[in-house]
């Protein structure tokens, strides 16, 4: 199946006769290194920096594991999702270090790298394998990944085709936003919630998102979890064109004798390959020629992986995106006539959104303490009457009003959009408090999947002191929800008549936050995901001289730009 | 920096507060079947029979539909029902494993071609229902919807397993496993309403009553053993189980009479 095995199998080969006790206790290079003997000093280590979450038996129970989502690894269960190696083993002793000193990205297991030293650390990679009797018998194969193929957009372009072929789109989603028809449904093995990742927030990837880490992951399975290994996804040691040819034969309904004879050919043809592969994991010894002759069949195979790892690398982008402060902050940018609508080709031009990351609101019962919606984007443009924003934000399942499982309490999908009542007239002043206000209060805009053309006003002065506002300004929204994302459009003028709104002018800095409920994830009320206070500006108004035209077009906008001068002044003299 | 410093105060406080369980797990691990410490697989002369007829208790449960939330073109295509409780003619109680707990050597596994084991997924649904599966014996997934499903077999005992069975695969061979366990579940999570179960047998003295709530365990050498069940949903008599005698060459009758647990 690799080569590095392969190697690996050739040494053993010889030295079986000579120094096979050295063999087993010696790590094989393809493993990285091993880890020292268990001690105590890694086991009171442990305790200390593990055992709250990880329970100081390894069995996943620490105090703080109740409200993990997902749940700390139980050590006593051999379940490990970021591994080097094949489907169905257990981790390399390198396996568990890497994940020890990195963290799990996008869960509350924290990287160690920076706190704990690497001698530290590989005590805990001991103490972690006394938890599971398995690490003592079991041989770790690892992933061979030489044959890896480098990123292009042709690789990339191949990659797509079998993203839908081989079923990532069940679970990960047309465009990988984990919105797969069959992600609502999924739990992990000890019946716990999981959702599938979303692909282009890589930076959520427990294992990380590098090409050969995604390759690992879906060769090898990410075990306890819903996502199978895909090494089973091809007929080994058939070309395509034998594969094809099996199924039309198997399509029929009658075969006839030759038909009959060419299909037992060809099945057992495959069968001699895969026999190896199930002698493998079955934990057989296998010769050296029948490795080669997998590494041969698995060549094609890995070829095709390459490329779709190439595909899903291509979904993500490096890191998570910066938050929306300093020049990331939400400016609204001055646009010439008619703002644009939901789908108007006009907000592709604004080439990055605002990021606003997202956390669970944990300070007033009761509390989400794993959020599904990890953040939300927005851009917006403005003109002299009215301001126009486009929200959007990641979430697997479109939830309409519906009985939560868990508390029976009505759920949907729902945001509120924040502001102050009053704009602090510095940013060094102080804000309303962040989740909805206190005794300075907060201007909300309210929207529900429910009704997903209506925003409904409201000032609070405190998570559960909303009101709704009596007067209702004129907005013009219009929600969506497609392949896991929600699009919010909203237009509002600048300026309204209620004195509880906000008046939105140029150059002022307006604070500006966010809730967010997936009714998926049972939230409702208290229970969502927040932000903490960003900025939003109106650019300001260009004047004429900043646009460089050439000189026809200049000709022909300077008469539109007459007019719009004259009704900033018309809109200026109607505000005094 | 912001941002930061808030992520940061939001971990203290989940670390500080304890309160609001997330969704409890529901437990897949059911109750499991006991086996010997060694069994010893040899030739059995004169061996007897055991039969009988496993009755469920008062009135049937109705059974629940599946929803099927998914490619109901193929999987939709006949209603499909919880299997955990299904009940027969004269309440017979289907998908009971009947066995013997405490035999330590008799008859080998069948051998040959003709004895193929097999679980198929025809529909989007495993039948059979509850599976015996040799230790060391390869298990055949048979997958005729030309659609995607996904092995995934719930061991405890032996090495996780969980792989991609596409459409393109009519048949995939699951490898053997080494110990004896379970039963433990079987599912697809693409289709998660597929579930059926795996016991990983040492020896051959296990049945699975049929849609009539009979069953037969055949060529047991003659001798007093424990008789034990496992049922989904009724759970088993491991605290307490039957005793039966088996002569020589003789057919020994056992019945059960099975209720909810719980
Ligand atoms: C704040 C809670 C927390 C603490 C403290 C913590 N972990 Fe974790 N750990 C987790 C969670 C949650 C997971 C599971 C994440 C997942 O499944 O996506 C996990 C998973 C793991 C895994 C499994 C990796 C895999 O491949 O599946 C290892 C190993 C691990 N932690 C080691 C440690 C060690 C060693 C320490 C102490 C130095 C530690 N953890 C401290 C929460 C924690
Ligand atoms: C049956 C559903 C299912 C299918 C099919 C599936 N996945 Fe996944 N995938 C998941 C789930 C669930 C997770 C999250 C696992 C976890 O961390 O608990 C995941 C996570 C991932 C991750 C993130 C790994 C990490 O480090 O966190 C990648 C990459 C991925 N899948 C790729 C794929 C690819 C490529 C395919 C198709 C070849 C695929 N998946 C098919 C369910 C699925």
């Amino acid at each position: 199946m690799n080569r590095l095995f392969a190697k690996k199998s050739f040494i053993i080969h010889i030295a079986s006769f000579l120094l096979l006790p050295a063999i087993i206790t010696c790590p094989l290079f393809a493993q990285g290194k091993s880890a020292p003997a268990a001690s105590e000093a890694g086991n009171l280590l442990y305790i200390d920096k593990c055992g709250h979450c990880h329970g100081i038996e390894g069995a996943g129970d620490g105090d703080a594991a109740e409200n993990l989502l997902p749940r700390p690894r139980d050590f006593t269960s051999g379940l490990y999702k970021i591994r080097s190696t094949e489907s169905g083993n257990l981790p390399t002793d390198q396996d568990l270090f890497e994940v020890i000193s990195n963290g799990m990205p996008g869960s509350s297991m924290p990287a160690w790298k920076g706190l704990l030293s690497e001698d530290e650390r590989w005590s805990l990679v001991a103490q972690i394998k006394t938890y599971f009797d398995g690490f003592e018998e079991a041989s770790r194969r690892v992933i061979d990944l030489s044959g890896k193929i480098p990123y292009s957009e042709e690789s990339v372009a191949k990659g797509k085709t079998f993203y839908a072929e081989l079923g990532c789109v069940e679970c990960h989603g047309v465009l990988g936003r984990g919105d797969g028809t069959s992600a609502p449904d999924l739990t992990d093995e000890s019946g716990f919630r999981s959702w599938p990742a979303n692909m282009e927030h890589s930076w959520n990837f427990r294992g990380g998102s590098a090409t050969e880490e995604i390759f690992k992951r879906f060769i090898g399975g990410i075990a306890g979890s819903p996502m199978p290994a895909f090494v089973s996804s091809f007929r080994l040691g058939l070309t395509d064109a034998e594969s094809a040819r099996i199924i039309a034969l198997e399509d029929q309904d009658e075969m006839t004798e030759e038909e009959e004879a060419e299909y037992t050919q060809l099945e057992e043809k495959a069968y001699e390959y895969e026999d190896i592969m199930l002698r493998i994991e079955e934990g057989e010894e296998i010769t050296h020629e029948e490795q080669n002759k997998l590494d041969e069949a698995m060549k094609p195979i890995f070829e095709k992986s390459w490329h779709l790892a190439n595909y899903v690398k291509s979904l993500g982008r490096e890191g998570r995106p910066p938050a929306a402060v300093g020049d990331k902050v939400l400016r609204s940018q001055y646009f010439v006539g008619d703002l644009p609508g939901l789908n108007d080709a006009a907000w592709s031009e604004i080439k990055e959104a605002s990021y606003f990351p997202l956390v669970g609101q944990v300070v007033i019962e009761p509390r989400q303490f794993n959020p599904s919606i990890d953040s939300v984007t927005a851009k917006s443009y403005y003109n002299d009457n009215e301001a126009a924003f486009l929200f959007e934000w990641d979430d697997r399942t479109k939830t309409l009003p519906q009985a939560d499982d868990e508390t029976g309490e009505t759920v949907e999908d729902a945001i509120a959009i924040q502001f102050p009542v009053k704009v602090p007239k510095s940013p060094s002043d102080p804000k309303p408090y962040f989740i909805w206000g206190g005794r300075r209060p907060v201007y909300l805009w309210h929207w529900k999947v429910s009704e997903p053309n209506k925003i409904t006003e409201m000032n609070a002065k405190g998570i559960d002191k909303a009101t709704v506002q009596a007067s209702q300004s004129q907005m013009q929204v219009e929600g969506v929800y497609e392949d896991g994302r929600y699009r919010l459009w909203v237009k509002r003028a600048l300026k309204t008549d209620d004195r509880n709104d906000l008046k939105f002018e140029p150059e002022t800095f307006i604070p500006i936050a966010f809730s967010a409920w997936d009714g998926a994830n049972g939230d409702v009320k208290t229970k969502r995901a927040i932000s903490t206070w960003y900025s939003f500006v109106l650019d300001p108004v260009p004047s004429n001289k900043r646009f460089v035209y050439p000189p026809v077009v200049a000709l022909i906008s300077a008469g539109l730009l007459f007019g719009l001068r004259k009704s900033v002044r018309n809109r200026e003299k109607l505000n005094q | 920096m912001k941002t930061h410093v808030f992520t940061m105060l939001t971990l203290v406080i989940t670390g500080m507060f304890a309160a609001s369980a997330a969704a409890a797990g529901d437990d897949e691990a059911a109750e499991s079947l006991v086996f010997p410490e060694s069994y010893k697989a040899g030739s059995v002369s004169n061996g007897g029979t055991i039969t009988g007829t496993v009755t469920f208790e008062g009135e049937a449960p109705a059974m629940k539909k599946l929803e099927i939330t998914k490619n109901p073109e193929v999987c939709g295509v006949t209603d499909k029902f919880d299997e955990s409780v299904v009940v027969g003619e004269g309440n017979g109680l289907k998908n009971t494993i009947i066995y013997l707990m405490d035999i330590s050597s008799g008859a080998g596994f069948p051998k040959g071609a003709k004895v193929k084991h097999q679980i198929d997924q025809k529909g989007c649904q495993f039948n059979p229902h509850v599976n015996l599966i040799p230790v060391g014996k390869r298990l055949t997934m048979l997958n005729p919807d030309k659609i995607m499903h996904n092995v995934h077999i719930f061991s405890k005992e032996n090495p996780p397993y969980n792989k991609s069975q596409p459409g393109s695969r009519r048949k995939m061979p699951v490898k053997a496993v080494k110990k004896a366990e379970g039963p433990v579940a079987v599912k697809c999570d693409v289709h998660g309403w597929m579930k059926a179960w795996i016991a990983y047998i040492p020896h051959p003295y296990f049945a699975v009553s049929d849609e009539n709530g009979q069953y037969k365990l055949e060529n047991v050498p003659p001798g007093t053993y424990k008789l034990g069940y496992w049922h989904e949903a009724c759970g088993t008599n491991t605290e307490s189980p039957e005793s039966v005698t088996v002569d020589a060459g003789g057919a020994a009758t056992k019945d059960f009479t099975l209720s909810l647990k719980n």
